[in-house]
């Protein structure tokens, strides 16, 4: 359910030091000055760029909506208000429980049937209708929505790009000159929405399906939704094409069970009264 | 009379139709009552086949090979792993998924592959608008007060030192 992953990239990356990351000459200079509303950026405006080393909290959501906006490019919102109020009312309920409750965040549904979700720096969640098509009540969907929020509070998406800066700048691809503009973001990004299609590392998949239980449970709802959302993926055939770029991208959901289910043991045995809110669980009109 | 234990009979069959079959993802404790302290009452191996009596909870009644009991819901994975698409062909039959007419993308729409991922190109419009959908702290509060949700303090959990059951 979530996100990320790139196979090839996470070659490369096995072999680099962490030092790699220090790109304090590369990017010193680069500060943002002046920070226009998110809102009214358009993706060819001219922009401070953005300092990736120590990126600021408007950097992550200017560089989350760079990838938002490439990925509803592939994938446009299901053109239904009450489902996307809906899945935001939800979503920032949830993500309120989390360390990071004043990001702005942004719920979306978007139209596809494969089964995935993903998560991009400063608070940018989107779901497939595929995926929601396949939960039952709003604590699945709290749970769904948690692990995305887990991945954003723990900004694994934006270290697979930091680590993509260094790797380029090592290989000189950027040379000294980082753009001025968003080209720049691009060019941390890749090619268009492709950064949804690379895989984070199996742990950080595993910490965010822990995350999503806990969130999902301290809003109130039945923690255990993201487990049921987790063995209906599990019966999905491996050769089915709506599962194929999140089977690639995640460990299977029998790992991820196995894992959370070393993690709960009994913690969770003092929730009570969980709720499933089956009944407000906003149905699709398609 | 007899016309009457016929339906009877009819009846009877999508109950015993009810029992799931599970696969215990793990070595657990089966236990007479769905708590962690109540009596054990056997335990289960990974791979065991189990049949699923009933949910409660976190917990799930189950039938082993050699006990019944209750056992964490983590411990079993619900249903056989589908293997192929026939079989997930007939899960969605089964569930009415199919045959709506809008499992197969008529949208136009690529699938979320990598090539269509890579060659997007960004949607200012179709971003503007999910920002439109944004909810405030304030509206979101309240939102979970109409449908009874009370926030609580739960710690996060740990990462697990070592791997109960690694699947193969």
């Amino acid at each position: 359910m979530k996100t990320s992953a790139l196979p090839i990239l996470m070659l490369a990356l096995t072999t680099l030091p962490a030092q790699a990351l220090n790109l304090d000459d590369a990017l010193k200079g680069l500060q943002e000055t002046t920070q226009p509303s998110p809102t009214t950026q358009g993706s060819a405006d001219a922009q401070p760029p953005i300092n990736l080393k120590t990126p600021s909290r408007e950097d992550e959501i200017r560089l989350g909506r760079e990838i938002t906006g490439n990925l509803l490019g592939a994938a446009p919102l299901v053109k239904d208000d009450q489902l996307q109020k809906y899945v935001n009312q939800v979503g920032r309920w949830v993500a309120l429980q989390s360390e990071r409750p004043d990001l702005p965040w942004h719920f979306g549904v978007i139209e596809s049937e494969d089964l995935n979700a993903f998560a991009a720096p400063g608070g940018w969640v989107i779901v497939t209708k595929g995926l929601y098509r396949k939960l039952h009540n709003e604590a699945e969907l709290a749970g769904v929505l948690g692990h995305e929020i887990g991945h954003v509070v723990k900004k694994h998406q934006l270290k697979l790009i930091q680590k993509q800066q260094a790797l380029n700048l090592g290989a000189g691809l950027l040379g000294g000159t980082l753009g001025k503009n968003n080209q720049l973001v691009q060019e941390l990004i890749g090619s268009g929405a492709e950064i949804c299609a690379r895989s984070l590392d199996k742990d950080a998949e595993f910490e965010a399906d822990r995350i999503g239980v806990v969130l999902a449970g301290r809003a109130g709802y039945d923690a255990y939704g993201l487990v049921e959302v987790l063995q209906e993926i599990g019966h999905v055939g491996k050769d089915d094409s709506s599962v194929a770029l999140l089977f690639k991208t995640h460990p299977h959901p029998d790992d991820r069970l196995v894992k959370l289910g070393d993690a709960v043991g009994n913690r969770l045995d003092g929730i009570k009264d969980g709720k499933l809110l089956a009944e407000r669980f906003y149905q699709l009109k398609n | 009379m007899k016309l009457r234990y016929f339906g009877l009979a009819l009846l009877l069959v999508p109950l015993l139709a009810i029992a799931e079959s599970g696969t215990a993802l793990k070595d657990d404790t089966l236990r007479v009552e769905p708590y962690a302290d109540a009596k054990a009452s056997g335990a289960i191996k990974r791979s065991d086949k189990v049949d699923i009596l009933e949910k409660k909870g976190a917990w799930l009644k189950v039938k082993a090979p050699k006990a019944s009991g209750w056992v964490r819901l983590l411990s079993v994975k619900r249903g056989e792993a589908s293997k192929s698409n026939e079989v997930a062909g007939v899960l969605s039959v089964a569930s009415g998924r199919a045959g709506t007419g809008q499992v197969v993308s008529t949208t136009g729409v690529r699938g979320l592959n990598e090539e269509g991922l890579k060659a997007a190109k960004f949607n200012e419009a179709e971003v503007k608008q999910l920002e439109g959908y944004s909810v405030s702290a304030e509206q979101a509060q309240q939102f979970a007060k109409a449908g009874g949700l009370q926030a609580s303090k739960l710690a996060y959990l740990p990462k697990p030192k070592s791997a109960g059951g690694t699947s193969q």
